[in-house]
């Protein structure tokens, strides 16, 4: 574009005659490849700085050196070693997969419900799938006795994939007419939703004992300070074979963009592909809630930047929500166990603070398009 | 090869939608349907395209039962421009009319396909604009490049096997590009492609079509040559129109129609020229 401008003596007809031989998908001011380094390099920033911070200080050699040993697989060598290794690095792995696995869900909840307002967390899929979690933690030596010991370390992910699918299916169910899903319909029935599952939620939580309230409490605010790396490995597997599955079904959403008829007129199994993405989103969903209880506005924040940055299409827009969503749940962990340390900010908590003005800013673009 | 359509019936929430349609949509041809609102125009594009299920009677493609034929088959074989579309996110002119190709997985191999087919279609110069701020006219029409980049194969054989089936396709659209644009569209039917178009506008389907299916409270009344739309007293009968009208409607298809053919009679002459 540049170049043609400088070099023709009429500037008007020279940019027309440089557009005719553009490559039609070449994204006009949508510099993809730049955003997917930029966001790669911030992402690795991001890690490094994450295990710098807190109340041990580190040089960054040691870092370098921790990476090595990891790397080989020795045993943890040292005070310094052993708390980048088994407190830090659980953490910000932790934060990358909740993270990624988040926005990714919101990515294709709004891309199947077809509105940027659709995210997990407000249409109740998150809430659905903390009250199933509870559910495990506090009756797990009672009424659901046989789940723990059927899934071992899965327990939790499980029943919280469970609890999200059924919220999910309801809420299709519920707020879907004629292929179409009518967003008010959706947003008052997660209302609904949110608020029974807060309510069952609380209910367990009277009946819990000592021992079951402490675990429960990160639950209502979102932490990553519970996640050990054992947490972790059933977290990853939750959360990165749906993502996996997501960026490959990049062909469906994008044709869900043009509408349901549309995309079955493409050629797609529109309903089939639909409730496997759903599936998918509550998979994702599931496994964040039960390691880090609930952390909202990711799926909601992340994917409406990224549109902003580079237009609606899924082929680009998953991966980058994943990288995206990684790096602001990283940011505002490390921001969430700094800015009042030793205490620990429950991170949850954060994102509300940021993600609650971008919704209610979604909100006034949806009525002007309502109007 | 051939889309045959036999005694097609369709009930849906107790209303009787269509009954007892027959027709066959043959290679080449360019059918327009007919009829007043409500007649069941739109209802039978939506049970060739398999969005009605509970459809009793058989439509059939080379003999197999289309509701047999895998979704992502047909699609290869068969595309569809529906009445509207309202777009979830905004995407760019050339990416809605990418879409066209997702089925064949060759978007960015079938480039130089999808201009051709916003050249053809005349919003080459739009590709960069967000659909949404496109007007009804521009909108209708990079739909329909992105219909028919799905079936752009045809340009490599012949078209015989493919077919285009078009709701209302351009009325939104100025009477230049209707007419000009739906000659277009049948350039594919010149192809062998069977093109079946429900239509509004008789003037625009007696200067188009080959034949014509009128349909009237979901039956079929006549089905025929476009002559039909010539005769009076079968338009009074479709539409319900008083007798004078009709006339006037008459008078003014054959107008369009002799048009039309002395139209295809220069389009020969010069290309018969052109050969010599």
């Amino acid at each position: 574009m540049d170049m043609s401008a400088r070099s023709s003596i009429e500037p008007v007809k020279g940019a027309g005659d440089a557009a005719d031989h553009e490559p039609v998908d070449r994204p006009l001011l949508r510099p993809l490849p730049w955003v997917t380094i930029l966001l790669s390099i911030t992402l690795l920033l991001a890690i490094v700085v994450s295990l710098l911070t807190g109340p041990m200080s580190f040089s960054t050699g040691e870092i370098i050196t921790s990476a090595k040993l990891l790397f080989s697989g020795a045993e943890t060598a040292g005070t310094a070693d052993w708390v980048i290794r088994e407190l830090r690095l659980p953490r910000v792995v932790l934060a990358c997969v909740v993270g990624a696995g988040l926005a990714v869900a919101g990515c294709v909840t709004q891309g199947v419900f077809r509105n940027p307002l659709a995210d997990p967390g407000l249409i109740g899929v998150s809430s659905g799938a903390a009250f199933a979690a509870v559910a495990v933690i506090v009756l797990s030596g009672s009424l659901l006795q046989g789940w723990s010991g059927l899934t071992g370390p899965y327990a939790l992910p499980l029943a919280a994939f469970v609890g999200g699918l059924a919220v999910t299916m309801v809420i299709y169910r519920l707020g879907t007419r004629n292929g179409e899903t009518q967003v008010a319909l959706l947003l008052l029935a997660g209302i609904a939703i949110n608020v029974l599952a807060g309510a069952a939620t609380g209910i367990l939580t009277y009946v819990a004992d000592d021992q079951q309230l402490r675990d429960l409490t990160f639950w209502s605010m979102g932490s990553l300070a519970n996640g050990g790396w054992r947490e972790i490995s059933a977290c990853a597997v939750f959360v990165l074979a749906p993502l996996a599955y997501c960026l490959s079904r990049f062909r469906i959403l994008n044709a869900l963009l043009l509408g349901e008829q549309v995309a079955g007129h493409l050629g797609f199994p529109v309903q089939r592909e639909k409730r496997a993405l759903l599936a998918a989103a509550a998979l994702m969903v599931g496994a964040g809630v039960a390691v880090a209880g609930m952390i909202g506005f990711i799926g909601l924040v992340v994917p409406h930047l990224l549109r902003l940055i580079v237009g609606p299409d899924h082929r680009w827009l998953i991966g980058l929500s994943a990288l995206s969503g990684a790096l602001l749940l990283l940011i505002a962990d490390t921001l969430a166990r700094t800015v009042i340390a030793p205490a620990d900010l429950p991170v949850g908590l954060l994102m509300a603070i940021i993600g609650g003005p971008v919704f209610l800013f979604l909100l006034v673009q949806q009525s002007r398009r309502w109007v | 090869m051939t889309l045959r359509v036999r005694s097609v019936s369709l009930n849906l929430h107790n209303r009787r939608l269509l009954e007892n349609v027959s027709f066959d949509l043959h290679a080449g041809d360019r059918v327009a349907v007919l009829g007043a609102n409500g007649a069941g125009k739109s209802t039978l594009l939506k049970c060739l395209t398999g969005e009605y299920t509970a459809v009793s009677g058989a439509i059939t493609l080379d003999g197999r039962r289309l509701g047999d034929l895998p979704a992502a088959e047909r699609a290869l074989k068969m595309a569809v421009m529906p009445q509207g579309m309202t777009l979830a996110f905004p995407l760019r002119v050339c990416d809605v009319v990418a879409l066209g190709r997702s089925r064949h997985m060759d978007e960015r191999r079938s480039r130089h396909w999808q201009k051709a087919a916003m050249e053809m279609m005349d919003v080459w110069h739009l590709r960069s604009r967000e659909y949404p701020t496109l007007s009804g006219g521009e909108q209708q029409r990079t739909q329909m490049a992105r219909v028919l980049v799905q079936i752009w194969d045809c340009h490599q054989h012949s078209g015989d096997g493919y077919f285009l089936l078009l709701d209302e396709c351009f009325s939104a659209a100025d009477p230049a590009h209707q007419h000009s644009m739906m000659e277009k569209v049948g350039s594919f039917a010149d192809r062998g492609v069977g093109v079946l178009a429900v239509m509004h506008d008789m003037s625009l389907a007696a200067a188009w079509a080959d034949r014509v299916l009128l349909l009237k409270q979901g039956k079929v009344t006549a089905s025929g040559p476009v002559e039909l739309l010539t005769l009076p007293h079968i338009l009074q009968e479709v539409y319900d129109l008083p007798k004078s009208l009709a006339d006037d409607y008459a008078r003014n298809n054959r107008h369009w129609l002799e048009r039309n053919a002395g139209q295809s009679t220069f389009i020969e002459q010069s290309r018969s020229l052109r050969q010599i």
